[in-house]
């Protein structure tokens, strides 16, 4: 830095150190067509400076400021001009800026006027909204709590008594505010509630009134056979559900019609039959007591099935509990009109005398479809009862029957036949009895306690009396012809029975009844042999003996050589001892008693051979050698005998 | 929505006979609930199903009678023919038995139907082939000889058991189109719906008293 400077002023020195050389170069510097100021001030000059003299260089100066002095006028002059025209601008302005202000204050006043009319439109629009909320709510309240004037419509009904198609719509509508109501009830609103309930309680009567009269007026011309049960009425029947008592008006109607439908059809199958007679009418039948009965019966029964089904379609839109039981209830009072036209026909049949087995087999059926029916009906159906009490009256007449029946047969006491076998009462006897009892073979009732105990009254009221029928022939025959009499009528009476079940117990008595004929039958033929050997009264002594009496062979017809004698006659038995038996118990229809009856009597011969044997054999009744007495052991006879 | 299983304009009435344990009872049952019922009871009396079903457009319900083959039940269960439109007469294709007892069926049915009814042969457990005691062309030569459709059939499997019951309608219905089933007589085994006409029109007297000569 320091030797720039210095560097600078050692060049530079020498120019500027002559002031005069400075200035002149200066001046040489000039360039005058470079300077414009004076290039302009000298071509102005030129413009009126043409003459140069001296007078006009004196006067040049004069000459410039005159002509200075003119153009300054004329300046002046010029701008006087101007500033008129700025006055004038600026009194505009003034005015201008006079209104601006004032309308800035007009319009600060109109801003405060507005602001509180923003301020007051705000709150319209607020209350407006609220009131456009409120004008909503009200509409969907009037929509949920009041009907539409159409639903109205809907719900008064036509002229003709027919129902509107939105009936039913309508109606759910009524009900459903209704129950909305109770909502209403808890709000603040319990006045609009309780009138709007009070409101529509009245429509729905009203409607309910006229659906029930729709319905009966329905339900009364249903009455043919297959009854045209229309979705509009079972849709009635769901609406009613909510008035118990029209409803249950409702059901009856239709059962009444129904009823009334199934007692002409009846009626109708009994006299008229199919078409062209086909099938035939019942009533054709009716010398055939079964056949009859059953067949009404059959119907009875398919017509019962028929209805279940009406009744069925009338309700399957009711939802309510139990309407398994309004069915019933329905076809107890529908089945109740055939009782009278069942009951004149079968009580006809049944008191007409078919037939003892006809009548026990009408009552096994009468019995057999009041089981059927049960599960359809009540318990307490008028026709359950009916056909209760058909059953019964055929019973009792049955038993009454087959007593008088059995008293018949016996009433006379008999003569035994010559072949001790049972009288001919006995036999028919037995006969009725299986044709009673076979019928219950074909019977359809079921296996319950009650039958079985009909069971019992149906062989008591033939056995017992025939049993002692038969005790009262026997009372004038010997005690063996007895016997095989006896056995031979309760053998018989043992077989019948034993074809059938339940009769186990009757059995079993005449079983021990015929035991204690053959006790005496074996008795019998036992002494029979002992007897024909003239050994009874050799064993008669044996067993009357006392040791004290002393030796037995000193008792009178005791010797050793009457025993021996005897002893000689039972060898001959011992050869065949199929000779000796009793000609009675040839007669003994049952082989087995036959030979129960043989080898039982053989058994107690051989006893008392022993029993002999042994009281010969012993030394103090002084027969000396048995066997010289009595040349066979009792093991030896027994075995010559079995 | 009220277009429930109810709506029917017909009720065809069905009976089913033949000797006990044939499968009268499984045939119901397979058509009605579709299953087989592999140990049912002896039936008691009678029973009765029901099924609709549709023919040529028409719903047609069909109510049908079960009997007892149990022959002590016999007496009982002739009252049921009456007013049948369509019998089904089955028999055991396995028990050659069954099948020589149908004449009787035959003469029972004959005697207590009317003229119209259809009578169909069934020939059932054809899913015992392997026991087959009886051959179809037989069965099929009784049917042809006594007028019978005829088909064989198994409750068990479910074969053919439909075609039976529906055929049998598809003939009772073709009767009916024919005009040789009279429906006003009341026990013809078919049941008609009147036309739908309002209850309130036009209906107060319809006794079908077309028919002077109740003999
Ligand atoms: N394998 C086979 N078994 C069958 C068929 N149908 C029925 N069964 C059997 O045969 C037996 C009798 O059938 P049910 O239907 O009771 O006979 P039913 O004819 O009604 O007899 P009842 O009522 O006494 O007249 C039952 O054990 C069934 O399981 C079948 O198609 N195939
Ligand atoms: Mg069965």
């Amino acid at each position: 830095m320091m030797a720039g400077d210095n560097d600078a002023g050692v060049t530079a020195a020498p120019q500027q150190n002559n002031p005069l050389a400075r200035k002149l170069s200066k001046i040489l510097e000039t360039r005058l067509e470079n300077d414009k100021e004076l290039l302009e001030a000298l071509k102005a000059l030129s413009t009126f400076f043409t003459d140069n003299s001296l007078r006009t260089r004196r006067n040049l100066r004069s000459d410039i400021e005159c002509k200075s002095l003119s153009i300054n006028e004329e300046f002046a002059e010029a701008f006087g001009r101007v500033k008129e025209e700025l006055d004038d601008v600026h009194a505009d302005v003034q005015a201008m800026a006079d209104c601006c202000r004032d309308m800035t204050s007009r319009l600060r006043a109109t801003r405060t006027q507005t602001h509180e009319l923003i301020a007051k439109t705000t709150k319209l629009q607020t209350e407006t909204q609220r009131l456009e909320m409120r004008a909503s709510v009200v509409d969907a309240f009037l929509e949920r709590f009041q009907l539409k004037p159409e639903e109205v419509k809907a719900l008064r009904g036509t002229r003709d008594g027919s129902l509107h198609d939105n009936f039913f719509d309508a109606l759910r509508r009524v009900k459903q505010i209704h129950d909305d109501c109770k909502v209403l009830l808890r709000t603040k609103q319990q006045t609009a509630g309780l009138e709007i309930m009070e409101a529509m309680a009245l429509h729905q009567e009203a409607a309910y009134e006229r659906l029930y009269r729709w319905t009966q007026s329905e339900c009364r011309v249903l009455n043919s056979d297959l009854p045209d049960i229309n979705a509009t009425l079972c849709q009635a029947m769901r609406a009613l559900q909510d008035r118990p008592v029209l409803f249950t008006y409702s059901v009856e109607e239709f059962s009444t019609a129904r009823r009334n439908a199934v007692v002409r059809g009846f009626i109708d199958a009994l006299t008229r039959g199919g078409p062209g007679g086909v099938p035939r009418p019942i009533e054709l039948h009716s010398h055939d007591p079964l056949r009859y009965v059953g067949d009404m019966l059959a119907w009875l029964h398919q017509a019962a099935a028929s209805e279940c089904e009406h009744m069925q379609s009338l309700l399957k839109l009711v939802t309510k509990e139990g309407v398994a039981d309004v069915v019933r209830q329905a076809l107890a009072h529908i089945t109740e009109g055939i009782c009278r036209p069942l009951k004149v026909r079968i009580e006809q049949v049944v008191v007409s005398e078919p037939g003892l087995v006809a009548l026990y087999r009408l009552a096994n059926l009468l019995k057999f479809y009041e089981h059927t029916m049960t599960p359809t009906l009540t318990a307490d159906a008028p026709l359950l009862a009916c056909l209760a009490e058909m059953h019964d009256l055929g019973r009792r007449l049955f038993f009454s029957g087959l007593g008088a029946r059995a008293a018949k047969l016996t009433e006379r006491v008999e003569l035994p036949p010559a072949d001790l076998g049972a009288t001919a009462g006995v036999s028919r006897g037995l006969a009725l009895l299986a044709e009673v009892l076979e019928s219950r073979d074909s019977s359809v009732a079921r296996l319950d306690a009650r039958r079985r105990d009909d069971l019992a009254e149906v062989v008591a009221r033939v056995v017992d009396p025939l049993v002692q029928a038969c005790s009262v022939s026997a009372s004038r025959l010997a005690a063996v012809d007895m016997a095989v009499y006896m056995a031979n009528s309760l053998y018989l009476i043992y077989t019948t029975l034993s074809l059938y079940e339940f009769t186990d117990r009757r059995l079993e008595m005449l079983q021990a009844q015929v035991d204690a004929h053959v006790d005496t039958l074996v008795s019998e033929q036992a002494s029979h042999v002992l007897a024909r050997a003239e050994l009874s009264h050799v064993y008669a002594h044996v067993r009357a003996h006392a040791p004290k009496q002393g030796a037995l062979s000193v008792v009178a017809g005791m010797d050793a050589a009457s025993v021996k004698a005897a002893v000689g006659r039972f060898d001959a038995y011992l050869a065949s001892p199929d000779a000796s038996a009793l000609p009675q118990c040839g007669l003994l229809v049952s082989p087995r008693t036959r030979e129960t009856v043989a080898a039982r009597s053989v058994e107690l011969v051989s006893l008392a051979y022993a029993q002999i044997y042994e009281a010969i054999g012993a030394p103090e009744n002084g027969y000396g050698d048995v066997n010289a007495i009595m040349p066979r052991t009792p093991a030896q006879v027994t075995k010559l005998l079995s | 929505m009220a277009a429930g299983p109810y709506n029917y304009s017909y009720i065809f009435k069905y009976i089913i006979i033949g000797d006990m344990g044939v499968g009268k009872s499984c045939l119901l049952h397979q058509f009605t609930e579709k299953k087989f019922m592999a140990d049912c009871p002896h039936t008691i009396g009678v029973e009765f199903g029901t099924r609709i079903i549709e023919v040529s457009g028409q719903k047609i319900k069909l109510q049908i009678w079960d009997t007892a083959g149990q022959e002590r039940f016999r007496a009982v269960t002739r009252s049921y023919y009456r007013g049948a439109a369509g019998a089904l007469m089955v028999y055991d294709i396995t028990r050659r038995s069954t099948y020589n007892h149908l004449s009787s069926w035959l003469t029972d049915a004959r005697n207590l139907t009317n003229p119209n009814t259809v009578i169909f042969l069934i020939g059932n457990k054809s899913d015992l082939d392997a026991q087959r005691d009886v051959t179809y062309e037989e069965a099929k030569q009784f049917a042809d000889e006594n007028g019978l459709l005829f088909i064989e059939a198994s409750a068990k499997t479910g074969e053919n058991v439909e075609e039976a019951f529906l055929e049998t309608a598809r003939k009772i219905y073709q009767n009916i189109q024919d005009g040789s089933l009279d429906l006003n007589a009341a026990e013809s085994g078919v049941q008609h719906k009147p036309s739908t006409a309002r209850g309130n029109a036009l209906n107060s007297d319809q006794a079908p008293s077309k028919e002077g000569c109740s003999c």
